[in-house]
């Protein structure tokens, strides 16, 4: 085996992508030499800004290959006189032998007495040094960015034009210490330029570091002396490796948790030699809402805020690409960034905070929501009116209740004419609360429904508002973000505008992800009562009866259902049920999944359990159960007369039905007895003939297969278990 | 370094590095984009390279000149390099060195930032070059212009003056800005920045804009259809007029969201049929040179 080692070097790749492009770079390394017969093994990728670095052992030489080359059958190799035909001659001249050197076999197995020409070709293997040039250009072809570019590049593969995500401007090659020759061209006219790039055993280090000596080539001959070379050079090739050393700076700066895992894998891949430095945040401005300070701290300028012993400081650690020589200085660059953005964020606050939020609900007039669709004033008195539907029509909430999830949705939307939702758009929402706090205690519960409507943004179990809004004061959220997103799908869906394909502009997936969130995780008090998705979306809907002329109401009810069924089998699924069990409960014929999303959960999770414990029953009646619908479909069941069992079989499963049926008890305990019906559907089965010549007969047996069939349907249709035979 | 030492010293550095120094372009623009010396000058094959300064008007952005950092019209400094060449990243941080800066002894770093701009059928992949955390530079390898397809790939380098003088002169507010050894920015553009503000925000007749925005589009397509071609350059002048029309407009609050895309639209139909005449005419007219 040889070390072959590939880095790709050039200009700075988005952090965003590095990890994906990594991966991508190692599978199809993985493919592409390995359909070479190159036996490629331990595939290693590694990816920094500048530079995407492969590693991986492979053969010395291809292994040879021999394949069967078949000629004409032996029928017309001959002639009558026994002499080869020119048919055959032509065959062995191809392949460069006479016709008495070829073998005679059985091109069909089948037909061992048919013997044909054949020809064994040996093909020898090929040096791998010989064939990885090829590789290096599918390689390169394979990957995939979420945007490329153009660069005036050709490669000689025959398909010429080469964009990539960014322009590459160095190359290492290397098989066993020696140099795979690989060439890219410039692209001139549309057609090969001079050698733009040219693989060799040089690789470059840090953009300006050491302070003597940066840009200069390195000599390297092995994957172990080109990562010495060049964390020598200030670059951690390997991303573990930076994160370590972030972590560590990290670790430094502050003995609190630090919290923003996906900023500090950000870092990682932002800079090639992490420094850490940690800055201050002048105590003037300590005063404004954390949540301000964040979005300017995080999402503006990368750093992580750090919120330490001292209260009303606030420092923040940055990431920096060199050693952290001169580190005051570039603190101090960096403050100076922090602090004029806080300092617009302070005149925005004061300017905002003249006016009181309620007022500002006015304006929302001159900002539209969507053409057609209205204003924003508009949506809010919709989703005011769905917030009506849900207290007083479908007795969802208290009288409390109802009123404070009422004020809150025609406040919720308020700040989008504030000047820092202007400046800070992710701020929405936030923004509304924070004002709404400052005007009077008792708007407390308004301000967090305000401040979280938008949400849930994840479907996953712990994402906010989860441990924001403990059991009893979720309700209120959970009907102002209920009313806004459905109001918004009723409307976009009402103009013809659902998500096709991969594309979503209006995040309609994600608002509805967040509908089913909010009825699985936030209405879960078992003594509430819940609320039909269904009814909702008819109600929501009807919100655009004024200015909508599209489509028929049921066209846009009907499609909302599809769209919400496929996004609540998503979400269970991503939740780890098995889809088999998923469907089974989400389309079982005596329940409509979408008037009881919580409910659809809760039979899932029995479902799910009492399987577990008897896998094998359940397979086994989900392959009778379907055998049973087949037949079912051949002809309709009477209802059940027990004068005509003629069996015990039939009597047998008919008092086993019958007792099942009776039964009370959780989804769950239903459930665990359904193995008792194991053995007699078994013996019906073995026993009966469901088709018998009587008429009645017949009908009273596929009356019982029906009563057995659908005895779970209100909890699952088991028939649906193990998909589809 | 004072405002006026750093546009020299930028363009002494991209002169010597066979730049053309340019002028400002004589009508508003938005950015230094808009300049045809880089517009229409990244299309076709000819070679080109341009450095020039830009005042960039954006009347949305104007303070009255109260904000220490936002300006209804800024300074930037355009370079155009086509064909990018291979090291021109490392001809940047040159520039970078040109104004004292050495980048080993801060954090100056490529972060993924592409530009767009749909009023010009333009955009490109590239990067905002950051010192300590501070943006000052643009850099982009324009990929479509005008609706056409690029090549070669032009670099398009755009120095936010202001940005960089405030840092390399460690003040906080615009205004202090040292422009000579004796004069301040606020001196030379405060009240300029106060009287264009009122305009936009106050001032500006939103009807005749409105009709200017028409005309201006009107007269554009009139003379690129005139017989006998060669009327790219004049159109794309009228092509801007519009365009800076709709940011007045933009900036009273005058066009709603409905309004706006099909503006730009507009707009953009006729810069991509200047281009399209511009590279049409490239081998007898316009790029003959």
């Amino acid at each position: 085996m040889a070390e072959f080692l590939l880095e790709i070097g050039g200009e700075e790749m988005p952090a965003s992508w590095l990890p994906g492009l990594t991966e991508q770079l190692r599978q199809r390394f993985v493919e592409i030499a390995g359909r070479e017969r190159l036996a490629p093994d331990a595939v290693r990728a590694f990816g920094a800004p500048r530079r995407l670095v492969l590693v991986a052992a492979v053969v010395d030489r291809q292994a040879a290959r021999e394949e069967q080359v078949w000629g004409p059958s032996m029928r017309a190799a001959r002639d009558a006189a026994g002499r080869w035909t020119s048919a055959a001659e032509g065959f062995a001249r191809k392949n460069g032998v006479s016709p008495a050197d070829l073998g005679q076999a059985a091109k069909d197995p089948g037909r061992p007495d048919e013997l044909s020409l054949v020809f064994l070709r040996k093909t020898a293997g090929r040096d791998s040094a010989d064939v990885l040039p090829a590789v290096i250009g599918s390689l390169l072809r394979s990957l995939a960015f979420p945007k490329r570019m153009s660069w005036d590049a050709w490669i000689d593969d025959g398909k010429g034009a080469f964009p990539f995500g960014r322009p590459i401007r160095w190359m290492v090659a290397l098989v066993a210490g020696r140099v795979v020759p690989f060439a890219i061209h410039a692209m001139v006219d549309g057609a090969r330029g001079p050698i733009a790039v040219q693989s060799g055993a040089q690789t470059f280090g840090h953009r300006f570091l050491p302070r003597e000596g940066a840009g200069r080539p390195l000599d390297v001959a092995s994957f172990d002396a080109f990562k010495r070379t060049l964390a020598r050079h200030f670059v951690l090739v390997d991303p573990a490796e930076r994160e370590a050393r972030i972590r560590e700076g990290l670790r430094s700066a502050t003995a609190d948790p630090i919290g923003h895992d996906e900023l500090v894998s950000e870092w990682r891949d932002l800079v090639e030699f992490p420094t850490v430095l940690v800055g201050r945040v002048p105590d003037e401005f300590a005063a404004l809402p954390d949540e301000v300070l964040d979005t300017v701290l995080i999402h503006h300028q990368k750093y992580v805020p750090l919120r330490g012993a001292a209260a009303g400081r606030v420092r923040f650690a940055a990431v920096v690409d060199g050693d952290g020589a001169n580190a005051a200085e570039i603190v101090r660059g960096m403050e100076r960034v922090v602090v004029a953005r806080l300092r617009d964020a302070a005149f925005f606050l004061a300017e905002d905070r003249k006016r009181p939020l309620a007022e500002r609900a006015a304006d929302l007039e001159g900002v539209v929501f969507h053409q057609g669709l209205g204003t924003y004033k508009d949506k809010a008195e919709r989703m005011a009116r769905l917030v009506d539907a849900m207290g007083t029509e479908m007795g969802l909430l208290g009288k409390e209740d109802h009123r404070t999830a009422r004020e809150a949705a025609l406040l919720a939307k308020a700040d989008l004419t504030t000047l820092m939702v202007r400046e800070f758009p992710e701020l929405q929402g936030v923004m509304g609360a924070i004002y709404l706090a400052t005007e009077g205690a008792q708007r407390s519960e308004v301000a967090r429904a305000v401040r979280w409507h938008y949400h849930p943004l994840s479907i996953d179990e712990a994402a906010p508002p989860t441990g924001s809004l403990p059991g009893g004061q979720a309700t209120v959220f959970a009907a102002v973000s209920l009313a806004d997103k459905l109001d918004t799908l009723a409307g976009y869906f009402a103009l013809g505008l659902a998500p096709k394909g991969s594309s979503d502009p209006f995040g309609l997936r994600r608002a509805a992800l967040g509908v089913i969130r909010v009825l699985l995780d936030f209405w879960d008090a078992p003594d509430r009562k819940r609320p039909s998705l269904s009814r909702l979306i008819k109600e929501a809907v009807a919100g655009y009866a004024d200015i909508l002329k599209g489509p028929p109401t049921a066209t846009v009810e009907g499609g909302l259902e599809l769209f919400f069924l496929d996004r609540l089998e998503y979400v269970l699924a991503a939740r780890g049920f098995a889809q088999d069990e998923v469907t089974a409960v989400v389309h079982t014929p005596a329940v409509h999944a979408l008037d009881d999303v919580r409910d659809v959960f809760l039979r899932l999770q029995a479902l799910h359990r009492a399987r577990a414990d008897a896998r094998e029953d359940f397979e086994h009646l989900a392959v009778a159960f379907k055998r049973a619908k087949n037949i079912l479909e051949q002809e309709p069941p009477a209802a059940i007369d027990p004068r005509l069992f003629e069996s015990d079989a039939e009597r047998e499963l008919h008092a086993a039905v019958g007792r099942l049926g009776a039964r009370d008890g959780s989804y769950e305990d239903r459930l665990r007895a359904l193995a008792g019906l194991r053995a007699p559907v078994d013996r019906f089965f073995d026993d009966v003939l469901v088709m018998a010549e009587d008429r009645k007969v017949r009908a009273n047996r596929l009356g019982l297969l029906h009563q057995t069939v659908s005895l779970f349907y209100r909890i699952a249709d088991i028939s649906k278990l193990g998909g589809p035979i | 370094m004072t405002l006026q030492e750093i546009i020299a010293a930028l363009q002494a550095y991209w002169s010597e590095r066979g730049c053309l120094i340019h002028q400002p372009w004589d009508a508003e623009v938005g950015a230094g984009t808009m300049h045809p010396e880089t517009f229409l000058r990244v299309l076709g094959r000819r070679p080109w390279r341009v450095a020039y300064v830009q005042p960039s008007r954006r009347p949305a952005d104007g303070r009255y000149g109260e904000n220490p950092n936002r300006l209804y019209k800024h300074l930037q400094l355009q370079v155009v390099l086509k064909p990018a060449p291979a090291d021109v990243q490392d001809l940047y941080l040159g520039s970078l060195a040109a104004l004292g800066i050495d980048p080993a002894a801060h954090d100056v770093r490529f972060e993924e930032d592409n530009w767009e701009s749909p009023t010009l059928g333009a955009w490109g992949i590239g990067w905002q070059v950051l010192l300590d955390g501070q943006e000052i530079t643009q850099f982009t390898y324009f990929q479509q212009a005008g609706g056409i397809d690029l090549a070669p790939i032009s670099a398009e380098i755009t120095y936010g003056l202001e940005r960089i003088a405030m840092y390399l002169q460690d003040v906080d507010d615009v205004y202090a800005l040292r422009w000579s050894a004796d004069r301040l920015y606020g001196d030379v553009r405060k009240e300029e920045e106060y009287e264009l503000s009122r305009y936009s925000f106050e001032l500006a007749d939103t009807d005749l804009h409105r009709r200017l925005y028409d005309s201006y589009l009107a007269e554009g397509w009139r003379v690129l259809k005139a017989p006998g071609g060669r009327s790219a350059l004049p159109a794309y002048d009228w092509c801007l007029k519009s365009s800076h029309a709709f940011n007045v407009l933009d900036a009273r609050g005058a066009i709603s969201v409905s309004q706006r895309a099909g503006m730009i639209l507009g707009i953009r139909k006729l810069a991509c049929a200047v281009a399209a005449q511009y590279v049409e005419s490239g081998e007898t007219g316009a790029d003959r040179g």
